[in-house]
């Protein structure tokens, strides 16, 4: 009882020395937003008297007092940008590139610990219990080596904009400033939370003590979250500035900074993309451990881990389409030119690449899906309708990936007899494209639906109205999506913009209905035969890891388009880049950078996860019947 | 069931013949028409009754006991796929586009074949066979393979490293990004924000929906709306504006950019690319007005470098035009195309 009691007072101080380090920089950082910034600029208001210079933000058109100095105007030069003999932009790029491969997983993971823990808090079959909280363990333990790397890249990265650009990023920190410090402490707070997480795991295993320890992954990932935001602040701020003025010049105003036409898509964005990408990298591992497991029992758990692990992944990439889509829709906003530039300019084949990547992972995930319907006794009977969607994906994709810019020579330039091709043109607009990507998410929810009904029958009275309801709902769906989008060359654009809302929303009700109903129908449903973990082909687990690679290959993409879109500015409008490099790459070159930093990731995620066994121990535990497989239990400490 | 199979396999055998009495020159090419205006849609129909079609044909052939190996339906629907977008779809379609399909119904039929264990291991089964070659012919095959692979990928690799004298590939921009602003005649319009100022309603007011309900109707026909004629002396405000910038228009822009606005004027063919098509929904349906009144002043020299090669001819119609006559034949080109500028409310 001592010892219970000792436990539960640990555990409430360390959540409150969590809760204490996610305030820390609030306050530490308060005194001087509240009075440090004001009080300087209000001192030097009274000091200067009348002389008080005042700027209107670029932004938000307000006036503010000018706080900062104006951005500088570099010159092409070793003051100015110091160089080896070499591009200091590759440098940057894959200095950059690494820090937010590894920052993205490490603020990922724990997200996903935090939903595995509760569901093997809130399960009531024990020994399913187990294996979730098993699978958190797993989870946090990879991450933790990441941690440490992420740490260290972003010093390198820090050292590399010092050293090759110390201009402008004495000016991004003369702005930033507050911001900065506030983000260090922060950092300071996530790791001292997510060592308490970890090394506190077996001490807080049971009863209120797992709940005490479930509130700390809540409190590690707000602050994880938080430490992303600001992040995020900095890179909207270079692509639509504001809070300051026309020169660049500060305004007091550190909100305005922050907050900038771009960053709250940007933040939606990149929590989705962190965790499609987390949870592929995860299934990626989970794929290699199966592939080189030499027993059904480790299999079977790196088999459900794998599927664990995808699904998470998938649930945060069916919405990152739209996601992406309201972002695209801010930078149009922000400035046509920009938004231009990027999907129907200089960089539209960049954004025909993405299209490919985004169709390949929701293809892999299909494929999976088909493949994981193998080890279900009674999924047959799907089997033979796989040729429909394998077409609707095909066709749902051909339309996505299709250039509205081709690239041909002059001999079929003049054999088309124009720019566009009359057919194959209109596939090249957004009024296409939304409808073959609602295609592809929607096929994707049905691949879901059958998996998850594979191995069942349904018991329910009402189960025949159930299919023949969910059939209709369906076919409308796809009816939908396609007039909307066929519907869209006929309307003004801005209405054309809107149709997209009808268009994700039947996507979505797809989702959400038809989870919904396929679990009320599959409730109390006779089982035809277990899951069989493990008893599935090796072409699923490749189609994990080619699942993870697109995604890594993607975000790669996807940081060099936002970044590239700014052409030849530091920050978009205010601070120009006069540098040798301020030219855009061509995409054979990007191409190959990115392949680069892709292959560079992989080769030391591997090394982390090879890290991550080293310390693995495996203690069989019982397993119920119908989730065969047993599961490799933590050692007794950690 | 088998009767909708046996419809299936109907269409499947009709597509079929069709699609290689139309190859052959047997039957002519026009028989089944790609129709301007609902060609994209009607690509897609075309596709889904083949691979209904081959569906039924499949299922007869099964139930006739002449079931065709799955290895030999992956590898015929791709080659269709192939022929039908090499052969069916006018005008041909730029090579690195057909690659890029090739490589999705590659990877989809690749898919198909292989979603479960059964499927996989039939379409295996041919290769495996030529593998292990139990029987004299297969082996024969095997060697055959053995010689007249690398043989191929041999010539296919001294083709592609040969010199060639062909034009180079071009990755030409179709959408320039435009400005934040730009100076005509001495005057700087912000282009996210200017308006064109005779896309006005009777009270003189800048008013879009007003404009939007007298344009011509879309598609084909392009027929003007009642009491939407600009050519009638008894029309003011909006519809004399449109009346005067197709004065304009025919005067200066339509020897290239075609009395049809489609691109094909008197001087197109002089040109590679021809100019731009309006009535393709690809271009000015896309952009806003203040962008074309940008790329008409300008024009092709005033195109922004970022995104060389631009291979444009087009004069800069400030040189000739002034603002006025530029916003008025902006004004006529959304008119007789019948789009809506886009806009960002």
């Amino acid at each position: 009882m001592g010892l219970l009691a000792g436990k539960r007072i640990f555990s409430i101080v360390a959540l409150c020395m969590m809760v204490g380090l996610l305030l820390l920089p609030v306050v530490v950082a308060l005194p001087s937003l509240a009075i440090g910034e004001e009080t300087r600029s209000g001192d030097a208001a009274k000091k200067e008297g009348d002389k008080v210079e005042k700027g209107r933000d670029v932004y938000y058109k307000t006036e503010g007092i000018v706080s900062g100095a104006p951005a500088p105007k570099t010159t092409d030069g070793v003051k100015d940008y110091p160089r080896y003999n070499f591009e200091s932009r590759v440098l940057l790029w894959f200095a950059n590139q690494q820090h937010l491969y590894y920052g993205s997983f490490v603020l990922a993971v724990p997200i996903f610990c935090m939903i595995i823990e509760f569901m093997g808090v809130v399960t009531k079959d024990k020994a399913l219990a187990k294996r979730y909280d098993q699978l958190a363990y797993d989870f946090i333990k990879i991450s933790l080596t990441a941690y440490s790397l992420t740490a260290i890249l972003g010093g390198i990265l820090i050292f590399t904009f010092l050293t090759l650009y110390p201009a402008f990023f004495s000016y991004l920190s003369g702005i930033f400033r507050p911001v900065m410090h506030i983000y260090a402490l922060m950092f300071v707070a996530e790791s001292g939370t997510l060592y308490i997480y970890y090394y506190g795991w077996d001490k807080m295993r049971e009863g209120f003590l797992k709940w005490i320890h479930l509130s700390m992954s809540v409190i590690l990932n707000v602050i994880g979250t938080l430490l992303m935001f600001l992040a995020n602040s900095w890179i909207g701020f270079m692509m639509s500035p504001a809070g300051v003025d026309e020169q660049g010049r500060y305004l007091g105003n550190i909100w305005h900074v922050i907050h900038t036409a771009l960053w709250n898509p940007l933040n939606l964005h990149r929590i989705l993309g962190n965790m499609a990408f987390g949870g592929g990298v995860v299934a990626a591992y989970a794929a290699y451990k199966f592939l080189a497991s030499k027993t059904d029992e480790d299999r079977a758990h790196y088999d459900w881990m794998g599927y664990i692990a995808m699904a998470l992944g998938v649930a945060f990439l069916i919405p990152l389409p739209f996601a992406g889509y309201w972002l695209m829709r801010e930078v149009y906003a922000y400035r046509q030119q920009m938004g231009i530039t990027l999907m129907g300019g200089l960089l539209a084949w960049l954004f025909i690449i993405q299209a490919t990547m985004i169709g390949i992972l929701f293809l892999s995930t299909n494929y999976y899906l088909w493949q994981a319907m193998g080890r279900m006794r009674g999924a047959e009977k799907y089997q033979r309708y796989i040729k429909y969607l394998v077409f609707l994906l095909a066709c749902g994709y051909m339309v996505f990936i299709t250039p509205h810019t081709m690239v041909m020579t002059p001999a079929e330039l003049k054999a088309m007899g124009g720019q566009q091709h009359p057919v194959l043109g209109n596939y090249g607009v957004m009024s296409a494209k939304n409808g073959g990507i609602n295609v592809i998410i929607t096929t994707t929810v049905l691949s879901f639906v059958w998996y998850m009904r594979g191995n069942k029958v349904s018991t329910v009275s009402w189960a025949k109205f159930g299919n023949i309801f969910m059939g209709v709902f369906f076919g409308c769906a796809y009816f939908n999506i396609i007039f909307l989008a066929v519907y869209g060359y006929y309307i003004p654009a801005n209405v054309r913009v809107g149709l997209s809302v009808p268009q994700v929303a039947t996507t979505l009700s797809c989702l959400f209905f038809m989870f919904a109903l396929n679990s009320f129908m599959m409730k109390g449903a006779k089982q035809m035969g277990p899951i069989e973990w493990g008893k599935i082909s090796a072409r699923s687990q490749y189609a994990l890891i080619m699942l993870a690679t697109a995604f890594t290959w993607m975000m790669g993409l996807m940081g060099y388009i936002r970044s590239s879109v700014r052409l030849f500015w530091h920050v978009n409008e205010i601070m120009r880049d006069n540098s040798p490099w301020a030219y855009t790459h061509t995409v054979g070159f990007a191409a190959n950078m990115i392949s680069a930093n892709v292959l560079f990731f992989w080769i030391t995620i591997l090394f982390v996860f090879w890290l991550g066994s080293l310390t693995a121990k495996k203690v069989p535990v019982e397993s119920k019947a119908g989730i065969p497989g047993s599961v490799p239990q933590p050692a007794p400490s950690h | 069931m088998k009767a909708l199979m046996s419809l299936g396999a109907l269409i499947g055998v009709a597509g079929l013949l069709l699609l290689g009495g139309m190859f052959f020159d047997i039957v002519p090419s026009s028989t089944v028409r790609l129709v301007e205006g609902y060609m994209p849609i009607q690509l897609l129909l075309e596709v889904a009754c083949y691979v209904i079609g081959f569906t039924g044909l499949s299922y007869m052939m099964n139930a006739m006991g002449m079931a065709i190996p799955r290895f030999w339906q992956g590898i015929g629907f791709w080659i269709f796929l192939m022929v039908y977008l090499k052969y069916r779809v006018y005008p041909p379609i730029p090579f690195s586009v057909r690659a890029m399909y090739g490589t999705v119904g590659l990877v989809t039929v690749f898919m198909w074949i292989s979603a479960n264990e059964e499927d996989w291991t039939k379409f295996k089964q041919p290769i495996m066979n030529v593998l292990d070659a139990q029987t004299g012919g297969k082996r024969i095959l095997r060697y055959a393979y053995l010689v007249l692979l690398p043989i191929l990928i041999g010539g296919f690799s001294f083709n592609a490293m040969l010199p060639k004298s062909e034009e180079p590939i071009e990755l030409r921009t179709v959408h320039p990004a435009p400005p934040a602003s730009t100076k005509v005649h001495g005057k700087t319009y912000t282009l996210q924000t200017s308006q064109n100022p005779y896309r006005v309603n009777p009270e003189g007011k800048y008013d879009q929906e007003f404009s939007n309900a007298n344009i011509v109707e879309q598609g084909m026909g392009r027929l003007m709306k009642p009491n939407s004629n600009p050519w009638d002396e008894k029309n003011q405000g909006y519809l004399k504006y449109v009346r005067e910038g197709g004065e304009i228009f025919f005067q200066n822009c339509h020897f290239c950019h075609g009395d049809n606005l489609n691109g094909r004027g008197l001087h197109a063919f002089a040109f590679n690319p021809i100019p731009a098509n309006f009535t393709d929904p690809g271009t000015i349906a896309q952009l806003q007005e203040t962008f074309i009144f940008w790329r008409v002043s300008k024009g092709g020299i005033g195109l922004p470098n970022e995104g060389f090669p631009w291979a444009s001819v087009m004069p800069p119609w400030e040189q000739h035009l002034t603002v006025d006559e530029i916003w008025k034949v902006v004004l006529f080109e959304y008119w007789h195309t019948g789009y809506y500028p886009r806009t960002w409310d």
